[in-house]
């Protein structure tokens, strides 16, 4: 139940934002294609301070997530996709930055989600991480009695756990991410990271080349991947503060 | 002796946790510093190369520039103003240590972000001990402030107050001071240093505490502004202890 209100929510942010941010996506590339074609139509009349104004309004346009090039991924436009991924971003508080919301009414908006939405990601992620640990104690309880071994087990099992969660969450992704984006290993794994463990730059996002064509599966893996795998990180921490402390 | 010792260790991980920032900051200064230059360099080049010879470019080469620009600034170089420029770095020191404050909070702007493959892998090793230091760190410093707070409702109960309102009114007086002064104050604030509007600002402030961090807003880094060396610390102790109010507040 926890889950189908969790989709509903970011789904709700997503329509709302969308019909927010979209507008005023649509002219912010447009006004940009018109300056691009002004100074092409010019060029020979250009002087240093038109290059300073285009160069500005790249870097300006770039900030909202538009580039010249024109075409973009919807992953990376305000279409509901790519609205829906910005929420998840919002709510979980990765907060990539490619997408971000520029009107005063998206970001009034934007607030009032994640003020809703960050303690509603974390009580979701707080029963993906107890479930994920009634299961790991469930094996070892199995494990202890089909093999009558004792202390051991536990140890056994949790060791495994977390190899098992590196692999699935950490080690194996990256190479998902060299297929379909083009990234090195070195890259996906730096991704993967910085995703799950919630700091997300954005200097890497899925989805975002409008090179490559992706799969119509791969948003929702990616999606369920980022869920859990930030659900076994914040376990593997909370274990590594008690151990601090 | 039991306060003593607690108070020692308190002493010990604020020593630890400056110290950590300390030597990430200085670690990704030295990974990503050379790389920056070269990329800086090289964007203007192709800047230089462009105003000699831009009346002889075909529409095809002009294409071409403005692909080549539109990388450069994707990749963070932003070739705009004159060339003295290129000593400003992104990575100079206290730049990195901002920078290192991203990380362990997870907040991530992404304004700067480590472009060599050593800087990326250090990153990925200086999160993975940093983020509990910090959250453990912050623990500590709520934990201080909510000593404070029972110290306060102790007052207010010896005053012959009942317990139940004492802790409805500590709960409100926190909120309230904390939305004053970690919400509302700093974006007048940042309407005079970074000339945001007000809603900007709050915006600014409630997405970095909340460590979303887009990126859209970040401090020092409007062009044209002069920014005194001690603002970006201040707004880092703005920060710190914003995050430990909301740490706090999830504690009562």
């Amino acid at each position: 139940v926890l889950l189908l209100v969790y989709v509903g929510y970011v789904g709700l942010g997503a329509g709302v934002l969308q019909a927010l941010e979209r507008p005023a996506e649509v002219q912010a590339a447009e006004d940009l294609l018109q300056q691009h074609w002004e100074l092409l139509s010019n060029h020979t009349c250009l002087g240093v301070p038109a290059l300073q104004r285009l160069v500005e309004g790249i870097i300006q346009a770039y900030k909202s997530g538009i580039t010249l090039q024109g075409n973009t991924t919807s992953l990376g436009r305000w279409d509901f996709s790519g609205s829906f991924f910005f929420s998840i971003s919002a709510i979980t508080t990765i907060g990539y930055g490619n997408l971000s919301p520029s009107t005063a009414a998206g970001r009034i908006f934007c607030i009032v989600f994640a003020l809703f939405g960050i303690p509603l990601n974390l009580v979701l992620l707080n029963e993906i991480g107890q479930l994920m640990l009634l299961g790991v104690q469930h094996c070892a309880h199995h494990l202890e009695e089909v093999f009558h071994w004792q202390k051991k087990a536990s140890l056994l099992i949790k060791t495994c756990a977390l190899v098992t969660g590196l692999l699935l969450f950490l080690l194996l992704p990256p190479l998902l991410f060299s297929d379909k984006e083009g990234w090195s290993y070195e890259e996906g794994f730096y991704y993967s990271f910085i995703t799950l463990s919630t700091i997300g730059f954005g200097d890497y996002v899925i989805g975002m080349n409008p090179d490559r064509t992706y799969p119509g599966w791969y948003k929702n893996v990616i999606s369920l991947w980022i869920l859990f795998g930030m659900a076994w990180l914040a376990l593997v921490i909370k274990f590594c503060i008690n151990f601090l402390e | 002796t039991a306060m003593c010792s607690d108070k020692l260790q308190t002493g010990l991980l604020v020593a630890g946790y400056f110290i950590y920032l300390l030597v990430g900051a200085a670690m990704f200064q030295a990974l990503e510093r050379t790389t920056e230059k070269q990329e800086k360099m090289a964007a203007a080049q192709m800047k230089e190369t462009f105003l000699q010879n831009f009346t002889h470019l075909t529409v095809a080469e002009m294409e071409q520039f403005m692909k080549n620009l539109t990388e450069a600034i994707q990749n963070g170089v932003y070739p705009v103003g004159n060339e003295s420029r290129i000593e400003d770095s992104n990575w100079d020191f206290s730049n990195s240590f901002f920078f290192a404050g991203t990380v362990v909070s997870t907040i991530g702007y992404g304004t700067l972000h480590p472009k060599t493959a050593g800087g990326q892998i250090f990153c990925v090793f200086f999160a993975l001990f940093g983020i509990p230091l910090n959250i453990v760190f912050l623990h500590r410093v709520g934990k201080m402030l909510s000593l404070l707070c029972k110290k306060l409702g102790k007052f207010l109960h010896e005053k012959g107050m009942r317990k139940k309102k004492i802790e409805f009114l500590t709960l409100l007086f926190f909120l309230a001071t904390g939305i004053l002064v970690f919400l509302c104050l700093p974006s007048l604030f940042f309407q005079i240093t970074e000339g945001w509007s007000y809603s900007e600002g709050i915006y600014f402030a409630f997405i970095t505490l909340s460590t979303i961090g887009f990126g859209d807003y970040v401090v020092g880094k409007q062009p044209g502004r002069n920014y005194s060396s001690y603002y970006r610390m201040l707004v880092a102790i703005w920060i710190l202890f914003g995050l430990a109010w909301i740490a706090l507040l999830f504690n009562l």
